[in-house]
């Protein structure tokens, strides 16, 4: 059978399919279509020219959902909301996004006022119903909510996670009389606590639900027609699938649908080849993903956002930056010199892509220092062209008083930090030392800058998997099937009995195993984990605590927060703790594909294809090319070299010497001489 | 000197600023103060050895900004007798600090025995002593109240720690082992600093280092003098109050500032300023400064990077003993307040040279408001702290943003989640929205405020609130009007209990079921609101941001039963409303227009009777005279030697409002 992985990024859409039988991978790349992308995909598919009936599964990475919200793009949409509470999505926390600016503005709130309905509804905080919602009010809203048009509702109340109730019934009063119109409430969304982030997490759900739902609909009808009819697995941002149905009603959990893959791609690959404390590093056309990895186990977060709009959901803690291959650098006032946040995106893309951009881009500076290579095109179909890339380049460098090799060797160098900062903000801020772990490179551009980032952080080995280029639409294909569910209960772990917390737990795992089911998974393809979200009495911040086996009492709940706070903030103390949420993540577990293996046998000779004169630190120096694919396993080869294949090239560095494991890897390591 | 290519000059840029990030985090990660990690109330800089500051963590303003002037003054005190492994602690207002809460820790980097840096980090400590738990009290009268006041002084001593004065320290402030993790955190973080700066050195050289650090303050400078240099040379003036209320009647403290640019300098002189007050209103020289700073930065060059050549060509003359700048021993606890009205007058002075940059005055207050009892549930006390944000200006562009926190605050959360204080505390929120009508109106209208009503549900507790603006609002600038005041009551028992000395209120008693409610400022609007255009006055109403009320008399558009604009009568309402403001013809004086109260001076308006009755205007009562830019406020003085028709105005008053006699100027209440 074939399992096919189909990533759809804002430049790229990237394929890979696999054959369980004989174990080969067959990558594509083609631009993608941001009208249609389903029309892109499509094209894919046609290149690869299989026949769909003999593809067992179809996993899918996308950005429809974050691309309607960062473009505002959604539905026409109304809130219903608890009484003297409508202004809670549009003034948030009252915090201000751009410092120092006396005429910032707050971007508008994505249901304007008069769409925000009030009712004179109130449930309080221990989950009583103070005031159920009055048939009166409900019919009222039902009318204005007829006559406003919208085809989409958020129900929003406060307290709704400790208590549904009023939540349910008003959304069967409106399903009732309005059963064309999409209704979400807070507590399916996101049932825990503050209102401000459930509240504008469950908008920015059903802002987007409408069209996500047409999108998944439409590739389902496209894929079906030729004669795909199992379920569609989307990626959701927790690093694992669900079924595009499930996606369709919750589409919040798919914003970093593509950087999740990645990262749940490199865990995988970095785990089986022994190395599992990794930084993954993510560079593409517009902007850089990077997260950490230890133990095999990514960082997870619920601080997460779209644009200006928090997202609240458990997400992996991908640190996303503006800069990537398609970065402009320029010179602002004062003579400071940028690269990025400005980019030339996809259109009309870096001056060497020859679509009209003018502005001389990351993309430009590698062409101009000879490390991208112009013979090939990019995507089958985006030639480069040196000259532009040259003349675009030349501009600032004329405008900055240095020769064209200095400023595009400056340009990758500047590219090189932002990256590093980034680093540094999920590894050192958060008191890892990035010396201990790989660079795990992929993305368009990771492998040409990998080398350059990990030496400016004194990281010793970079590791680029096969298929660099492609890597998320792979990583789709690792992706286990994850459910995850959240209880809010914000109690003393003095006021709570261990046995009630099992209860707890206990039925969050039932309701899992239940979903799993359904997803048609076997008990022993299902795995539970069990964790707590727990702080000081005061603190306003939670941490995550595993809860499994190893504790038996609530003592042993509040010796393993302490633990968490000290390896977090260095200091504990035996001060009064609660818990705020309860989590279980359900995985079904899927068949993985093999690791591809690398040519056992071939020589250094023989994957040569080429020497060029590259600039490293603006000298030419004699490099060697070589053709990825042929090299074989075991091989080792000292910089400087370029390392070619499709959609991307690794630089290696003088004093670097590159190496090829079994798997095909690639390993970079500094000053192996 | 060496030569620094610009790429080297971006890299080494990026180098210091991440080595300030990493001394962020590791402040934020370490420290033991609730108002550090949550609040995010510390600051971290890197200063060269002339005390200026090179990179600062970017955040709170009100907190980072000062900082410079904290070192400075340290290093004033030390000069050469520096070694390596000192480390300096102080938290003096009087000299460079802010209030006590925030304790400066100073550590010299020395290379080859010479001092190049010194990385520096400034913390809120949860409490330093004195007469209340957290040390900011409303109530106090002098500093001896306020906590342990720490001069400069070297904590550790060429590597060995001053156990003495740290012991002595710590015995006079609460929780003292929290406050010995507070400054391991600091010390964590300058440590951290010390070793990137050597990996630097290491790496780059001292030479390329010195270069890179001296060019950025250049550029830096060169392009705050770019920005000053397109303002046209000259002296701009503007006013405004603080609000005290000695022996419980209206005390105005009065803020006058001199605006004085030059070629590519400016000067800001608070000379007349109100004396200081026994009262905590009074501010430090370092936050008078640093809040001149940030109005200018915020206003001419919001992206500019944050070091010291930017300040280089702005100089502040702020006279001792004055609100501006406290002297021993006056409290010196509230900064908000004069951070909010620095930059009121900063804005006010530029209006009349730059009216396209500047915006409305922000919502004048830090509006800290207290609500303490015992929680019926837990038997403890509890204490809920809320300081609601209110509107920002308007401005040439776009309408003020409402309920955001301001320029001088940052990215700080100011509207507190229902859902946490419900659990938390026994109180109960009746609502917590915007409040209709209070946007100062205008052609761009100014930011609406938070409306808060608050339930208690345990037997008892007292409301304390310490805020500004109660009086005297937020105004609007080149005819735009003011947002509503700052305001609290509480509603009893169907009726309103209003309090004498609004926004000044300690220890009010409450009961079960009282409605605390809470009102911030609005912001002050932008233009003349009769020039709103009409399709934007009629969406403000339908999405319930102004009143029919409102839209009517004060925007005046006329809608109709379909709600649609009727276009002819709100015309011919238009000018109706513009032919009925109260306009007087300016006359010159040479009589003194302001008045001598207790402690400071106001400014007087004189009317004749007649004008004063035709526009139902009582003596006393507060006006606003409307000119250009920003307006003057004045109590109204009935004069029966003015002749009707016409307003004496002194030269000061005609140049704020680019009156000349003999022109006609809009009067009107406040």
């Amino acid at each position: 059978m074939l399992w096919l992985g189909i990533d759809v990024g804002g430049t790229f859409t990237d394929l890979v399919l696999y054959d369980e039988a004989s174990g080969a991978m067959r990558l594509e790349k083609t631009p993608s279509t941001p009208r249609d992308h389903a029309e892109g995909m499509m094209t894919g598919i046609g290149r690869l020219a299989l026949a769909l009936e003999r593809v067992e599964r179809v996993a899918h990475g996308t950005t429809v959902a974050t691309n309607i919200a960062l473009e505002r793009s959604g539905a026409r949409m109304a809130v219903v909301t608890t009484r003297g509470f409508r202004d809670v999505l549009e003034v948030g926390r009252g915090n201000r996004l751009v410092l120092y600016d006396i005429k910032a503005t707050r971007p508008p709130a994505l249901v304007p006022r008069s769409l925000r309905f009030e009712v004179g509804e109130r449930t309080l905080f221990d989950g009583t119903v103070l005031q159920p919602p009055p048939a009166e009010d409900l019919e009222r809203i039902v009318e204005a909510l007829r006559a406003s048009g919208v085809e989409a509702v958020a129900v929003c109340y406060l307290h709704a996670y400790a208590n549904a109730e009023n939540e349910r019934r008003t959304r069967e009063a409106i399903v009732k009389a309005l059963p064309h119109v999409f209704v979400a409430t807070s507590c399916e969304v996101l049932p825990e606590y503050r209102e401000y982030e459930r509240f504008a997490t469950t908008a920015l759900n059903v802002y987007v639900a409408p069209r996500v739902r047409r999108y998944l609909t439409s590739v389902a009808t496209r894929l079906a027609a030729q004669g795909y009819c199992r379920p569609l697995a989307v990626m959701t941002s927790n690093g694992g699938t669900l079924p595009a149905e499930r996606v369709a009603d919750l589409p919040v959990h798919s914003m970093l649908s593509g950087p999740a893959a990645g990262v749940i791609g490199a865990a995988h690959v970095g785990r089986a080849c022994g190395h599992a404390d990794l930084i993954t590093y993510d560079m593409g056309g517009t902007s850089t993903d990077v997260c950490l990895v230890r133990a095999g186990q990514f960082a997870m977060t619920t601080e997460g956002r779209v644009g200006t709009l928090p997202n609240r959901v458990l997400q992996i803690e991908i640190n996303s930056i503006g800069a990537g291959g398609g970065s402009i650098a320029a010179l602002g006032a004062g003579r400071f010199l940028n690269v990025g946040p400005e980019s030339a995106g996809a259109v009309p893309g870096p001056a060497c892509y020859g679509r009209g951009g003018e502005q001389p881009t990351v993309t430009d500076a590698n062409v101009v220092l000879e490390r991208l290579g112009t013979a090939k095109p990019l995507g089958g179909e985006i030639r480069l062209d040196p000259e532009r890339a040259r003349t675009a380049v030349s501009r600032l460098a004329t405008a900055l008083g240095v020769d064209v090799a200095t400023m595009a060797d400056g340009i990758v160098k500047l590219a090189v930090v932002k990256m590093t900062g980034a680093i540094k903000e999920i590894s050192i801020m958060r008191g890892h030392d990035p010396r201990a772990f790989t660079l795990f490179a992929y993305g368009g551009a990771g492998p040409l800058h990998a080398a350059f980032v990990a030496a400016e952080l004194g990281m010793s080995r970079v590791m680029v998997p096969p298929m660099p280029g492609n890597f998320s639409a792979f990583g789709l294909l690792v992706a286990d099937v994850r459910h995850d569910e959240v209880r809010t209960r914000v109690t003393r772990t003095t006021d709570l009995g261990f046995a009630e917390l099992e209860r707890h737990f206990g039925e969050l795992t039932a309701r899992s195993r239940e979903r799993l089911a359904q997803d048609g998974f076997a008990a022993a393809a299902m795995r539970f984990e069990a964790s707590l979200d727990m702080r000081y009495v005061g603190q306003a911040f939670e941490l995550s605590v595993p809860f499994d086996t190893s504790l038996v009492t609530m003592k042993d709940v509040e010796r393993a927060f302490y633990a968490a706070h000290e390896a977090r903030y260095v200091h504990a103390t035996d001060d009064p703790v609660e818990i705020v949420s309860l989590r279980v993540s359900a995985y079904g577990i899927v068949a993985k594909p093999a690791l591809p293996r690398a040519p056992a046998t071939g020589s250094l000779a023989a994957a040569r294809v080429d020497e060029r004169a590259v600039l490293f630190d603006a000298t030419p120096t004699a490099t060697a090319v070589y053709a990825r694919e042929r090299l074989p396993s075991g091989a080792v080869l000292e910089g400087p070299a370029l390392i070619e294949e499709a959609g991307t090239t690794t630089v290696v560095p003088p004093g670097f010497r590159a190496s090829v494991d079994a798997h095909a890897n690639l390993f970079l390591e500094a000053g192996a001489r | 000197m060496t030569a620094l290519d610009p790429i080297t000059l971006e890299i080494l840029t990026e180098v210091l600023i991440s080595i300030v990030r990493e001394m962020r985090a590791t402040v934020f990660r370490t420290a033991r103060s609730v108002a550090i990690y949550e609040a995010k109330d510390f600051s971290c800089g890197l200063f060269d050895h002339t005390s200026e500051v090179i990179a600062q963590s970017e955040d709170i303003g009100a907190h980072v900004v000062p900082l410079p002037w904290s070192v400075r003054s340290a290093m004033a005190e030390f000069k050469d007798d520096l070694a390596p492994g000192d480390v300096i602690l102080l938290n003096d207002p009087y000299r460079g600090g802010t209030h006590l809460n925030d304790v400066t820790l100073i550590y010299p980097v020395f290379e080859a025995g010479r001092l190049i840096l010194f990385p520096a980090v400034r913390e809120h400590w949860a409490d330093v002593g004195g007469m209340v738990p957290g040390s900011l009290s409303g109530e106090a009268t002098s500093i001896y109240q306020e906590g342990v006041r720490i001069p400069p002084i070297k904590i550790v001593e060429r590597g060995t720690p001053n156990r003495a004065a740290m012991t002595l320290l710590l015995s006079n402030m609460r929780v003292p082992d929290e406050r010995e993790g507070d400054f391991h955190a600091g010390l964590a973080a300058c440590k951290t600093a010390e070793r990137r700066i050597r990996e630097a050195i290491a790496r780059y050289g001292l030479d390329m280092l010195l270069a890179a650090i001296r060019q950025n303050l250049d550029r830096s400078e060169s392009r705050m003098r770019d920005r000053i240099a397109t303002l046209p040379d000259g002296e701009y003036y503007y006013e405004d109050y603080l609000e005290t209320f000695p022996g419980g009647r209206l005390e105005p403290l009065l803020l006058p500032l001199r605006l004085t640019v030059r070629g590519s300098e400016l000067v800001a002189d608070f000379t007349g300023a109100s004396p200081q007050v026994p009262v905590p209103v009074n501010s430090t020289l370092a936050v008078s400064a640093a809040s001149v700073f940030i109005a200018l930065k915020s206003i001419l060059d919001p992206a500019a990077p944050l070091n010291q050549g930017s300040f280089r060509p702005i100089s502040v003359i702020a006279p001792e003993g004055t609100i501006v700048n406290v002297t021993a021993p006056a409290p010196a606890g509230s900064h908000g307040e004069i951070r909010k009205r620095v930059i009121a007058v900063t804005v006010g002075a530029l209006a009349q040279v730059v009216p396209d940059l500047v915006a409305g005055d922000l919502f004048r207050t830090s509006f800290h408001n207290l609500v303490g009892g015992v929680h019926p549930r837990t038997g403890k006390e509890f204490v809920h702290y809320e300081w609601a944000s209110g509107g920002n200006g308007a401005f040439a562009e776009d309408d003020g943003p409402s309920a955001m926190a301001s320029i001088d605050w940052g990215d700080l959360n100011t509207v507190q989640s229902t859902e946490v204080l419900e659990t938390r505390f026994p109180l109960r929120l009746e609502w917590s929205a915007l409040a209709t009508d209070s946007g100062g109106d205008g052609r761009q209208r100014g930011g609406l405020s938070m409306h808060r009503g608050i339930r208690l549900v345990a037997p008892t507790a007292t409301y304390s609130v310490l805020a500004d603006g109660a009086i005297l609002p937020a105004f609007g600038v080149l005819g735009g009007g003011s947002g509503s005041p700052v305001d609290s009551h509480v509603i009893r028992d169907g009726g309103q209990v209003r309090f004498a000395t609004p926004g000044k209120v300690g220890g009010f008693s409450l009961v079960k079921d009282d409605v605390l409610v809470l009102q911030s400022a609005g912001g002050g609007g932008y233009g003349d609101p009769l020039e709103r255009p009409v399709e934007h006055v009629l969406s403000d109403w339908r999405e319930g941001y102004i009143s029919a009320h409102r839209c009517r008399d004060r925007y005046g558009v006329v809608v109709g039963a379909s709600g649609e604009v009727d276009a002819a009568a709100t015309e011919a309402l238009r000018r109706q409303l513009a032919a009925r403001r109260l306009r007087l013809t300016v006359v010159e004086t040479q009589a003194d227009l302001y008045l001598r109260g207790a402690v400071s001076r106001r400014r007087i308006c004189r009317l004749s009777p007649a004008d004063a009755a035709g526009a139902g205007l009582d003596d006393g009562a507060i006006v606003e005279l409307v000119g250009s830019s920003a307006p003057l406020r004045a109590w109204l003085v009935i004069d029966g030697a003015v002749q009707s028709g016409t307003l004496p105005l002194d030269t000061l008053g005609r140049r704020v409002l680019g009156a000349a006699v003999g022109a006609p100027l809009h009067v009107r209440a406040l």
